[in-house]
């Protein structure tokens, strides 16, 4: 059998008539309100934890798990996977959920820690505005080994020396 | 939607049967959004990654990303949400007309695809912006080492590159043009995609045929470029 293009693939137990449509359209619309509501507190929680502080584990939480909320609704009701059969829901959703998952873990804990032993501390001086005099001082040393080590910097300092 | 018996399922494949009861050329589009998904899930968990490791001087995105069109008070992520809001909206669009084709409403489909591709051109442009100041960077700059023909020179920087970086770590500069320009790069093909497809329910294609399914899989794909964003505006710029 020949694969091209008017080939009967379609599922027409899909296409409904104008009745139906109409209770279809509404459940989108609502499901659009959700999630703009959603966006809406996200915001909202985010710059108020911005400006008064709040506590960054339960804040992490919170908008992880709207963000799964949110994903829900897309692949649900938009992407119509709550209308396939159990099988495909499932080959569909199971990779998803790992990556997700590693996502997760990725924002919330360091890896085995090793991100936290080989954490780079920041360099003092890339921060603040040094005066005249330090510039200076900074000129005048500039091949010596003062440096702390950003990456740039000690790669740099490798090929210098 | 249910009201058909399955024994009358005329979704069959070449071989007979419907694997799934899905067509064919739906399928294999949602096995391609799980291998693209593959992709960003790598870039936003190295992202994380990173982000533990330059903890002390990572940027905060919310300091970075405060700038608004026309308003010169520092609202903090409200152009990001907006963006959101942008493409919400789209996706809405498409799904409309995935609707409409489903009841083989011709004019609808168009109407609701045009809008789609408006809001498409209109995330785009939004990116653009963004991604203009974020060039550009602020008046008075940061001091940074940077490397200048081959030498470590401090000196005040404007903005950000793939080589420095005036709010942290030159590193969450090169995430952000990645990660914001892949997905954007996703969303300039989908309006590319959506173009051809609207042309073609324009032509009356989909009507010789007696279905929009093209549609439908071109909302897949649309859908799965708002799925991703949802997780990048989590993941890169809220947390």
């Amino acid at each position: 059998m020949e694969f091209h293009d008017d080939f009967p693939q379609y599922e027409f137990r899909d296409q409904h008539g104008e009745a139906e449509g109409k209770i279809q359209r509404k459940r989108l619309w609502r499901v659009f309100w959700y999630m703009l509501g959603i966006t809406i507190f996200e915001l909202a929680l985010g710059s108020y934890a911005a400006s008064k502080g709040f506590n960054k584990t339960a804040l992490i939480c919170i908008f992880i798990s709207l963000t799964i909320v949110k994903a829900y609704f897309i692949v649900y009701s938009f992407m119509h996977l709550g209308h396939e059969v159990k099988s495909m829901k499932w080959i569909i959703i199971g990779p998803y959920t790992t990556f997700i998952l590693y996502l997760v873990f990725m924002a919330t804990v360091t890896e085995g820690n090793y991100s936290a032993i080989h954490k780079v501390s920041p360099p003092d001086k890339a921060y603040a505005k040094p005066t005249e005099a330090e510039t200076k001082k900074a000129e005048a040393e500039e091949n010596e080994e003062h440096a702390p080590a950003t990456t740039t910097k000690s790669a740099e300092g490798a090929k210098h020396e | 939607m249910s009201d058909h018996a399955s024994t009358d399922y005329p979704a069959n494949w070449g071989g007979g049967v419907s694997p799934l009861k899905v067509s064919y050329g739906k399928m294999f589009m949602w096995f391609f959004l799980i291998s693209d998904a593959l992709t960003f899930s790598a870039f936003l968990s190295a992202y994380g990654f990173m982000r533990h490791k330059f903890a002390g001087y990572w940027p905060e995105p919310s300091k970075v990303f405060h700038h608004f069109p026309f308003v010169t008070k520092e609202l903090p992520l409200a152009y990001v949400g907006l963006m959101t809001f942008i493409l919400i909206m789209s996706s809405v669009t498409m799904v409309l007309a995935v609707e409409a084709g489903h009841r083989k409403d011709k004019k609808s489909v168009m109407i609701w695809m045009l809008l789609t591709i408006v809001g498409g051109f209109a995330f785009v442009g939004s990116q653009a912006w963004e991604w203009f100041h974020f060039i550009t960077g602020t008046e008075q700059g940061a001091w940074k080492d940077v490397i200048v023909d081959g030498k470590l020179v401090h000196k005040i920087v404007h903005g950000a590159n793939l080589t420095f970086n005036e709010y942290g770590n030159s590193l969450f500069g090169a995430f952000f043009f990645f990660i914001t320009g892949f997905h954007g790069f996703h969303v300039f093909s989908g309006v590319l995609i959506n173009i051809t497809i609207f042309i073609m329910v324009a032509r009356g294609v989909m009507e010789k045929r007696g279905h929009y399914e093209m549609v439908e899989k071109v909302g897949l794909y649309w859908h799965f470029v708002d799925l991703v964003w949802v997780f990048v505006f989590t993941f890169f710029y809220l947390l």
